[in-house]
C-alpha cells in the first residue's frame, strides 16, 4: 500500500480515527456535549476528505476497495445523513439514565460499516462492512434495555441480520466455487446465464439476492422489520431506514451493475416480482397502521420497491434515477423521523398517530416540514419526491418496463391514502379533553433549537431539490455515471 | 484421506440434526461441539489444516463455550427440557422435514449439474495464508479488527448489571 | 501430508445439507437459544462451503474468509448472548412466541 493509497481511504480512517478518541474520551472524562462535539467534528472532518481524495479517483486500494465517483459520492451522503442523525438525537437522549456516549460510538462504527459497503469491489469488504454495521445495529436497536419492546426488537434483528449473513454468505461461496474470484471487476458477464450451463452460480445469484432483499426489508422478507422498526428508538429507526438500505442498494447496484443482472431472465423476473410485490404490499398494508413508526416502515418497503425499478431499468438512467431517488429519499425520511424525534424523549416517543391531531397548531414549524415531508413521500410537486419518482419513470420508459411502472403510479396512489391521512390529523382542531391530554403530555415539552435548525434546513431542501434539481442531477452525473 | 473425508462428513451430518432435534440444551451443544469437530478433520482432510485448528480453537473452544455459559446461567434444566419436549411434537416437524427433503434433492441436482471439479489440489500451508492477509486482505483485518470492537461496545454496554450510581461529568 | 480429491459436488452437497438443517432449526425451535444456535450452524456451513471452494481453486482466499465468518460468528455471538441475558431477565422467558408483543 503506498502512501496515495492511504490518503484515498481518508474518510474511513478519519471515521474510524473519531471512534477511538471517542473512546479515550469517555474513559478520561465521560461528558455527553464533549462527546457528541467529536462525533459531529469527525464526520465533518470525513466529508470535508472526500474534496480531497476526489482527485484521486477511481482508485483501486487493495483488491476490496474501490474509490470512484460513485463511492464519493454515496460516502457523501451517508456522512451527512449521519451527522444530521446525531444532531437530531441530542435532545433525545439527554435524558438517558446510563451510559449515553457509547451510542456515538455504535453510530459512528455503523456509518463507517456503510461506507465501506459502498466501496466495496470483493466479497470480503462486502460481508465485512455489512457486519460493522449490523452489530452497532444490534446494540443501538435494543440501547435502552429497560424500555419496552427494545431487546424484543433487538432479538429480531438479530436474528434476522444473523439469516441475512448466512444467506449472503452461502451465495458467495457458491459463486466462488464457480468462478474462483470474489472481486466484482472480475466477473463480468456477457451473454445468458440459464439454469443449464451455470447452476450454480445461479443458484450463488439466488441466495446472494435472498440475503440482499432480507436486508432491505423487500417483500416478501419484511416480516420482521415493522416490529424492529417500532422497537427500536426513534433516531436509531431513522438510521435504519436511510443510512443501512442506502449502502446495501448502492452495493447491490455496483454489483448487479458489474455483472449484468439482464444475464439472467430468472435473476431479473425475480427481482420485477419483488419490486412489485414490495410497492403493493408496502403501500397496502401502511393503510392500516396507526403507529407512526409502522407507517414509515412499510412506507420505506414501497420506496424501496420504486427504486427497484430504476435497478431494473439499469444503466446510467437507471444508476443515476436511483442516485437521485436515494437523496430524496434520505432528506425526505430524515424529515420525517426528525420530526417526531425531537417531540420525543428517550423514555416516551410520539409514535401514535392520534397524538399528532392538531399538532400543527401547537408547533406550527414542525407541523409544516412534516406536511411537506409526507407530500414529498407520496410523490406531490413540486417537492423534491415528485422529481425522484418522475426520474425513475423515465427511466422505465426508456427501457418500456410498462407493468413496473403501471404498478409504480398504481401504488403511488394507494399510498397517498395514508400520507394524506397523516398531514389531515396534523391539522385537525382537538377537542377539549384532548387538549387537556397533549397539555399533560407535552406542555413542558422544550423543542431543541439544534434541532428546529436542522429540520428546517431540510425542509427547504424538499422544497429547493424539488423545484431546481438541476445542480443535484449535475453532480450526480459527474460522480455516479462512471460506474453505469 | 477420501475415506476420512466421507467417514467425517457422515458425522458431521448425523451431529447437527441432532443438534437440532435435541430438547436439553447441553446436549445440543456437545453435539454441535461433535459438529464442529468432524468439520475440522473435514478442513483436515482438503488440505486445510490451518482453518482447521481455527475451527476447534475458536469455534469449539471459544465460541461454544460461551453458549455453555450462558446455558449455565439461564439453567436450562429438565424442566425447561420438557417444555422443549412439549413444544416439539411430530406435527412440528412434518411439514419442514418435507421441505427439507425437497430442497435437497433440488440441491444435489442443482450441484451435480455444474461444473465439476475436485478438490484438494494441494495442501495449503499456513505461510500462504499469511502472505493472503498481509497482502491483499490487509483491509479486511483491519476492518475484521473494527468488527470486533463494534461486538465488544456491543457486549459491554448490553451485558452490564443494573446501575447502582450514574456517574457523569455533565 | 495426503489430500482428499472429493468432487467440489459433494463438499458443497454437505455443506448444502447443513446449511439446510440450520434453517429448519431457524424455523422450528421456539426457543431463541436454539435459534440462535441454528444461526451458528448456517455460518459454520458458509465456511465449508468457501474452505471446499478455495480448496478446489488452490487458492487461500477460501480460508481467509472463513477466518472473516469466525469473526463475525464471534462478535454476533457476544452481543447476542448479551440480548439473551436481557431477554430472560425481563421476560423470565425464551419463547420466541411470548416475547412477541408487538404486532399489526
Amino acid at each position: 500500500m503506498t502512501i496515495t493509497d492511504v490518503i484515498t481511504l481518508l474518510p474511513l480512517i478519519l471515521l474510524s480515527a473519531t471512534v477511538v478518541v471517542l473512546m479515550l474520551v469517555i474513559a478520561f472524562y465521560r461528558n455527553y456535549q464533549i462527546s457528541i462535539l467529536i462525533t459531529l467534528g469527525g464526520q465533518l472532518l470525513a466529508f470535508l476528505s472526500l474534496f480531497v481524495i476526489y482527485p484521486y479517483a477511481p482508485r483501486q486500494i487493495t483488491p476490496l476497495i474501490v474509490l470512484d465517483g460513485y463511492s464519493v459520492f454515496y460516502m457523501g451522503l451517508l456522512i451527512a445523513a449521519s451527522f444530521t442523525i446525531v444532531l437530531l438525537s441530542y435532545s433525545y437522549f439527554i435524558k438517558f439514565e446510563s451510559n449515553r456516549e457509547e451510542y456515538f460510538i455504535l453510530i459512528t462504527l455503523a456509518t463507517l460499516g456503510s461506507s465501506i459497503l459502498v466501496s466495496s469491489n470483493h466479497f470480503a469488504s462486502f460481508f465485512l462492512g455489512l457486519e460493522i454495521l449490523s452489530v452497532s445495529l444490534y446494540t443501538l436497536i435494543s440501547y435502552q434495555r429497560y424500555q419496552e419492546h427494545r431487546i424484543e426488537a433487538g432479538i429480531k434483528y438479530l436474528v434476522l441480520a444473523g439469516t441475512t449473513a448466512a444467506f449472503l454468505l452461502f451465495g458467495m461461496a457458491l459463486i466462488y466455487a464457480e468462478l474462483g474470484t470474489m472481486e466484482f471487476s472480475n466477473m463480468a458477464f456477457t451473454g445468458e446465464i440459464t439454469t443449464v450451463n451455470q447452476p450454480i452460480l445461479l443458484v450463488g445469484w439466488g441466495l446472494l439476492t435472498v440475503g440482499i432483499a432480507f436486508k432491505l426489508a423487500l417483500v416478501p422478507f419484511q416480516v420482521w422489520t415493522p416490529d424492529v422498526y417500532q422497537g427500536a428508538p426513534l433516531p436509531v429507526t431513522a438510521f435504519i431506514a436511510t443510512i443501512s438500505k442506502g449502502g446495501m442498494f448502492a452495493l447491490m447496484l455496483r454489483f448487479f451493475t458489474e455483472v449484468p443482472v439482464g444475464s439472467s431472465s430468472s435473476l431479473w423476473g425475480a427481482f420485477a416480482i419483488i419490486a412489485i410485490l414490495s410497492m403493493l404490499l408496502g403501500n397496502i398494508l401502511a393503510i392500516v397502521q396507526s403507529n407512526v413508526k409502522r407507517i414509515l416502515a412499510y412506507s420505506s418497503i414501497a420506496h424501496l420497491g420504486y427504486l427497484l425499478v430504476a435497478f431494473l431499468a439499469g444503466g446510467v438512467r437507471g444508476t443515476e434515477a436511483v442516485a437521485f431517488y436515494f437523496v430524496a429519499y434520505f432528506i425526505t425520511s430524515l424529515s420525517a423521523f426528525g420530526v417526531i424525534t425531537i417531540l420525543s424523549r428517550q423514555d416516551h416517543e410520539m409514535e401514535d398517530l392520534n397524538d399528532f391531531k392538531g399538532m400543527f397548531w401547537r408547533y406550527p414549524l414542525l407541523g409544516i416540514i412534516l406536511t411537506v415531508a409526507m407530500l414529498s413521500l407520496a410523490g406531490i410537486p413540486p417537492m423534491v419526491g415528485f422529481y425522484g419518482k418522475f426520474y425513475i419513470a423515465f427511466a422505465g420508459v426508456d427501457q418500456s418496463l410498462w407493468l413496473l411502472l403501471i404498478v409504480l403510479v398504481g401504488s403511488s396512489v394507494i399510498g397517498l391514502f395514508y400520507y394524506l391521512r397523516v398531514v389531515i390529523t396534523t391539522f385537525m382542531r382537538e377537542g377539549d379533553e384532548e387538549a387537556e391530554r397533549k397539555e399533560l403530555l407535552f406542555g413542558k415539552l422544550i423543542i431543541s433549537r439544534t434541532g428546529s435548525a436542522v429540520l428546517s434546513i431540510l425542509g427547504f431542501l424538499m422544497l429547493a431539490v424539488g423545484i431546481f434539481p438541476g445542480p443535484l442531477l449535475s453532480l450526480i452525473e459527474k460522480l455516479v455515471s462512471g460506474m453505469g | 484421506m477420501n475415506i476420512a473425508f466421507y467417514l467425517a462428513a457422515a458425522i458431521a451430518i448425523v451431529a447437527t440434526l441432532q443438534v437440532i432435534v435435541q430438547t436439553n440444551a447441553v446436549h445440543a451443544l456437545l453435539y454441535m461441539i461433535l459438529s464442529l469437530l468432524s468439520v475440522a478433520v473435514i478442513f483436515y482432510t482438503l488440505g486445510a489444516p490451518f482453518v482447521a485448528a481455527l475451527e476447534v480453537i475458536i469455534y469449539a473452544g471459544a465460541i461454544m463455550v460461551l453458549f455453555i455459559f450462558v446455558v449455565m446461567m439461564l439453567n436450562l434444566g429438565p424442566q425447561s427440557s420438557e417444555q422443549e419436549r412439549s413444544w416439539m411434537n411430530l406435527s412440528t416437524w412434518i411439514v419442514p422435514s418435507i421441505m427439507a427433503l425437497i430442497l435437497i434433492a433440488e440441491l444435489v441436482f442443482v450441484l451435480t449439474q455444474g461444473a465439476s471439479g475436485t478438490t484438494g489440489a494441494k495442501v495449503i500451508e499456513p505461510q500462504q495464508i499469511s502472505l493472503a492477509l498481509f497482502g491483499p486482505y490487509l483491509l479486511g483485518v483491519e476492518l475484521a479488527s473494527i468488527l470486533l470492537l463494534a461486538g465488544l461496545v456491543g457486549a459491554y454496554h448490553l451485558g452490564r448489571g443494573r446501575d447502582q450510581r450514574i456517574e457523569r461529568n455533565v | 501430508m495426503n489430500v482428499a480429491t472429493v468432487p467440489m459436488n459433494v463438499g458443497l452437497i454437505l455443506a448444502g445439507v447443513l446449511f439446510l438443517f440450520g434453517v429448519i432449526g431457524i424455523i422450528v425451535r421456539r426457543n431463541i437459544f436454539f435459534i440462535l444456535l441454528s444461526i451458528e450452524i448456517m455460518l459454520n456451513a458458509a465456511g465449508l462451503a468457501f474452505v471446499v471452494a478455495g480448496s478446489h481453486w488452490g487458492q487461500p482466499d477460501g480460508q481467509v474468509m472463513f477466518i472473516f465468518i469466525l469473526s463475525m460468528a464471534a462478535a454476533e455471538v457476544s452481543v447476542g448472548l448479551a440480548l439473551v441475558l436481557q431477554l430472560y431477565n425481563h421476560y423470565k422467558s425464551l419463547d420466541v412466541d411470548e416475547i412477541s408483543k408487538m404486532s399489526g
